[in-house]
């Protein structure tokens, strides 16, 4: 994975401080309405009984997945995956079907309600700032954020940087990268000091979900076509039979008033 | 995701409060216009405007991004030192500062009662010369004195004291009684200098004793500081609470409230029984060393144990690794120090500490000083002669308090007594007394006391709620200030945007009301550029120049580190005080033992969020987007003992007043404190955001003075919690 060359983030738990500089950053520089935002505080936070306690907190946004599943579960290709590392998501292309949102394993999409169809994007989720790395800049997060939790650049050095970090400072960290693998890779590492799932992380193999779900889809036409062929064997043979019982019924009613009758 | 600010939660704070609002939608179109001529916007006027944040005082540098003559976010400058680069979530969130929809751009009167908050628009014509007939008649009636001047840390407040001072009254409140007094006043009875600098770069050991600036953030401090823990820096964390930087310490003390002077009194004693102390900065810096060391040698580690609830094991250990990492060992002399009436000597002992580790010239050095004779000034007339004595009792009762920084809460209670002689107006610029002081009861009638009241702000503050007359300021994005002196460099503030409404810079107010006031010749300046010109004019460097780079460099070297003066009356770093034996207090620290809550009671703790500053940044919608609700910590165990659960309403209430708030049961707090954040529990309604939001410390906080610095202890407030 690691000849992937995309623009990512590395994420240290171990220097964020929760301040959310990233959060108000991001907000102003994609103009987030006030009840919106593209960047969440996830993690267990307080950890332990006074006076033995640890804090584990991260701040997340849009993975953007080296095989991103919202893309392959989008049915009108509302995104596309840049070769430069962004998953960018394309509103006009949008129908609000909410797929991606079902597909994300990092609960990343997110629905806007309150919009109808002629309001254009339902759907928000982080760009990472295309607008500011087109042009040489750092995402708005990475670029305020006052104890370096945050970096941004190219993968493989950031890999390398990651686990740099983790053979000198063995005792500080958990031995994982993670996203390095997870997924299919991801362009926002994470280096920890605690379990990643305390850090709201799901468990993910190296295969992305996008393979298997795909496997899954590549089947699909044929089982439906299959499936589609033994309903209507069985449509037609249940209407077969059916008609056979029709006609034997309708055999037993021109006989059956006349039973009544008897009685 | 189990989370902090989980999705769910985010939409419940943020919905609540705001509806949808885009930032963008609002943005006046028009970029100033000196910024369009000096050649930082292109041919369709975007680019970068160097100025300064004002969001807190640690003033970093920014550039206001500009895009078709709007500004549309704000970035750290990495040519500024306070910055690098970087600004926290108050940096970040300054445009919504400037565009709040609560913003007072015009001048106001008021109509109603005081704090019924009806107000009539005013043009600056009719207010300036009503705020000029009251301060007249004062000045006549009582004399100068009887007007009181506030203003906090501010690049203004050198024209404000201008004012203050050409009209002649000797009373000035700062809000550094609130704050850091302690901090400053044993720094100059121990260094001769308010408040050294300090590095992080060759540290091995540090001791933050309440200084939490993973919450507090000073950018650049904070910065350093991360950086040296990532270094492996062995970082001593001592507070009630666990902070996040706590949580980013190696060690975190729980230690109990107001015995930190017993905690670095047990260290001194170690360093100096065991001879662990640099020998040559003692015998060549340092005066009265056998007097300390004759003083100090009852506190072992065995006697602070049961006062600190630290073990002595555990003082002993760090004692010795702090004289191990000597001199590269930094015990950090904390910021807000008005903790207790002991708060003074604790800020002794440490800076003695500093002193027999011998970090000066590796942690500690000299500061740069805001001010400097390089930069250029209006002419200025001798001042009339104050003959009056000042109301907070500097220097007649507090000797050794610094008059530019006075003793604030002291200025309140005399205008509450009447003594010496009663005050009758108060001119107040960009500063909160109603949210700031303790007993806020107590401040409210003050202001019942007073004949006329005029505030400076650029919202509806709650004492502009409580004001005659409100003068809108514009805000930092929309004026010059004052040059400001950082290292070798003078920055530059400087309108990004056109000032919105009628909203006016401090220096255009303070010289229209001073003309008015027949004081014309003390603001010798037709303008804000014109005062900026003659600041530069000994430099032969244009306002073009400086506002196209947002600072100039100074002509002379850097503070020279290697031959320290230390400006005290032995020219010594003084580990015992001349000026403290001399005014009948200890001149080695002792101890004092704090006051402590009786059974049932809690000590009241307060401490910064790293999404506020102080009490004038809930109203900022996106501070108050990423906020957590603002509730009551109480110790899980001590909640449960009083049957007490997560998001009750409970009642707290001190001596002084009580208030209502829902409770934050945490193990992150001592089972005998309660943790309340400061600056809310806003009595302003022109504050639609941060107004109904959580509760006020000030409600609660009693006032003491300690009679060395005047700080004000606000951790010696006891209250009782209850459920309603």
């Amino acid at each position: 994975m690691t000849d992937i060359q995309h623009k990512t983030f590395l994420f240290d738990a171990t220097r964020c401080i929760d301040c959310r500089a990233c959060m108000v950053a991001c907000s102003v520089e994609n103009k987030i309405p006030m009840n919106k935002t593209r960047i969440w505080v996830a993690g267990v936070g307080l950890k332990g009984e006074f006076p033995a306690l640890e804090r584990a907190s991260m701040v997340y946004h849009c993975m953007h997945c080296n095989e991103p599943d919202c893309l392959s579960a989008c049915p009108v290709g509302a995104y596309s995956k840049r070769l430069d590392g962004p998953v960018i998501y394309d509103p006009k292309k949008c129908i609000g079907c909410r797929y991606c949102m079902n597909a994300c394993p990092f609960g990343v999409p997110h629905f806007d309600y309150d919009k109808g169809l002629i309001d254009g994007a339902f759907i928000d989720k982080c760009s990472m700032c295309t607008q500011r790395i087109d042009v040489g800049l750092e995402p708005a997060c990475m670029a305020t954020c006052p104890t370096g939790a945050l970096m941004f650049g190219e993968r493989d050095e950031l890999l390398k940087y990651a686990h740099d970090r983790l053979t000198a400072q063995p005792a500080r960290y958990l031995n994982h990268v993670y996203g390095e693998s997870e997924n299919g890779g991801t362009s926002y590492l994470i280096l920890s000091h605690v379990p990643f799932k305390e850090l709201g992380l799901p468990e993910l193999s190296s295969t992305p979900v996008r393979d298997v779900s795909e496997a899954v889809m590549g089947v699909t036409i044929p089982f439906a076509l299959g499936w589609g062929a033994v309903l209507t064997g069985t449509a037609v043979g249940v209407h077969m039979v059916n008609k056979k019982k029709e006609a034997d019924a309708q055999k037993l009613e021109t006989s059956e008033p006349q039973a009544e009758e008897k009685k | 995701m189990p989370s902090t600010l989980s999705r769910r939660d985010f939409l419940k704070i943020s919905g609540a409060a705001v509806g949808a609002l885009v930032i963008g939608e609002f943005l006046p179109p028009w970029v100033a216009q000196a910024a369009r001529s000096n050649g930082v916007l292109d041919a369709s006027d975007s680019g970068y405007i160097p100025s300064m944040c004002e969001m807190c005082v640690w003033r970093c540098g920014l550039l206001a991004k500009v895009d078709a003559g709007r500004v549309v976010k704000l970035e750290g400058n990495p040519d500024h030192p306070h910055s690098n680069g970087k600004l926290c979530p108050r940096g970040q969130s300054g445009l919504m500062n400037t565009y709040d929809p609560d913003r007072v751009l015009t001048p106001l009167i008021r109509v109603g009662k005081r704090g019924q908050g009806l107000f009539r628009k005013a043009s600056w014509e009719e207010a300036l010369d009503l705020v000029t007939q009251n301060m007249l008649d004062i000045k006549q009636k009582y004399g100068p004195e009887a007007m009181l001047f506030s203003s906090t840390h501010n690049l203004s407040q050198v024209q404000f004291e201008n004012l203050l001072n050409a009209y002649g009254s000797p009373n000035y409140g700062t809000q550094r009684s609130l704050c850091f007094n302690a901090m400053i006043v044993s720094n100059l009875t121990t260094y001769g200098m308010e408040e050294p600098n300090r590095k992080y770069d060759d540290l091995k050991y540090i001791i933050l004793t309440g200084r939490n600036l993973m919450e507090a953030i000073s950018t650049s401090e904070t910065s350093a500081l991360s950086q040296a823990i990532d270094r492996g820096v062995k970082v001593v964390t001592l507070d009630p609470r666990f902070t996040k930087t706590a949580a980013k310490s190696a060690e975190w003390l729980p230690i109990r409230p107001g015995t930190d002077l017993a905690f670095h009194l047990a260290l001194i004693n170690v360093i100096i029984t065991e001879g662990l102390y640099n020998r040559n900065t003692v015998l060549n810096q340092t005066s009265g060393f056998d007097q300390l060391a004759a003083a100090v040698t009852q506190y072992t580690p065995e006697w602070a144990a049961p006062i600190t609830e630290i073990p002595a094991e555990t003082i002993r250990r760090i004692a010795h690794e702090f004289a191990a990492a000597a001199p590269y060992a930094l015990a950090h002399n904390g910021w807000r120090t008005s903790n207790f009436v002991n708060s003074f000597q604790t800020e002794r002992a440490i800076a003695i500490l500093n002193a027999l580790a011998g970090n000066w010239g590796v942690a500690m050095f000299p500061a740069s000083g805001e001010e400097s004779g390089v930069l250029g000034a209006p002419p200025q007339p001798a001042y009339p002669r104050v003959s009056a004595q000042r109301l907070d009792g500097v220097p007649w009762k507090y000797p050794f308090v610094p008059l530019k920084i006075g003793v604030f809460q002291e200025l309140r209670e005399a205008a509450l007594s009447g003594t010496p002689y009663q005050a009758h107006g108060w001119f107040i610029a960009r500063q909160n007394p109603a949210m700031s002081l303790p007993d806020r009861g107590r401040t409210l009638e003050a202001f019942a006391k007073m004949d006329f009241i005029t505030t400076v702000d650029i919202i509806m503050n709650d004492t502009s709620w409580f004001s005659d007359v409100v003068l809108p300021e514009s805000s930092y994005l929309e004026r010059y200030d004052p040059l400001n002196i950082v290292g070798n460099k003078a920055f530059l503030r400087q309108p990004v945007i056109e000032p919105q409404g009628e909203a006016r810079s401090a220096l255009w107010i303070y010289k229209e009301l001073g003309t008015r006031l027949g004081l014309g010749d003390f603001f010798q300046y037709s303008d804000e550029e014109d005062y900026l010109k003659q600041q530069l004019a000994p430099l032969g460097v244009s306002l073009d120049q400086v506002r196209q780079k947002g600072y100039v460099d100074l002509p002379g070297e850097g503070p020279d580190f290697t031959e320290p003066i230390w400006n005290t009356p032995s020219t010594k770093i003084e580990l015992f005080s001349t000026t403290l034996d001399k005014g009948g207090f200890a001149a080695v620290p002792q101890w004092e033992e704090p006051l402590a809550p009786a059974p049932g009671q809690f000590y009241l703790l307060t401490g910064k969020v790293a999404q506020s500053t102080q009490f004038a940044s809930q109203n900022n919608q996106l501070l108050n987007k990423y906020s957590d609700e603002p509730r009551l910590w109480m110790n899980v165990a001590t909640a449960k003992s009083l049957g007490l659960s997560e998001n009750d309403l409970v009642e707290v209430a001190s001596t002084a007043g009580k208030i209502h708030i829902k409770l934050e049961a945490t193990q992150a707090i001592r089972p005998d404190c309660v943790y309340l954040t400061p600056g809310y529990g806003h009595l302003s309604k022109g504050l639609t955001v941060a107004y109904g939001l959580g509760a006020s410390d000030s409600d609660l906080h009693l006032t003491f003075t300690d009679p060395i610095s005047g700080g004000q202890a606000l951790s010696q407030t006891f209250v009782t919690v209850s459920k309603i």
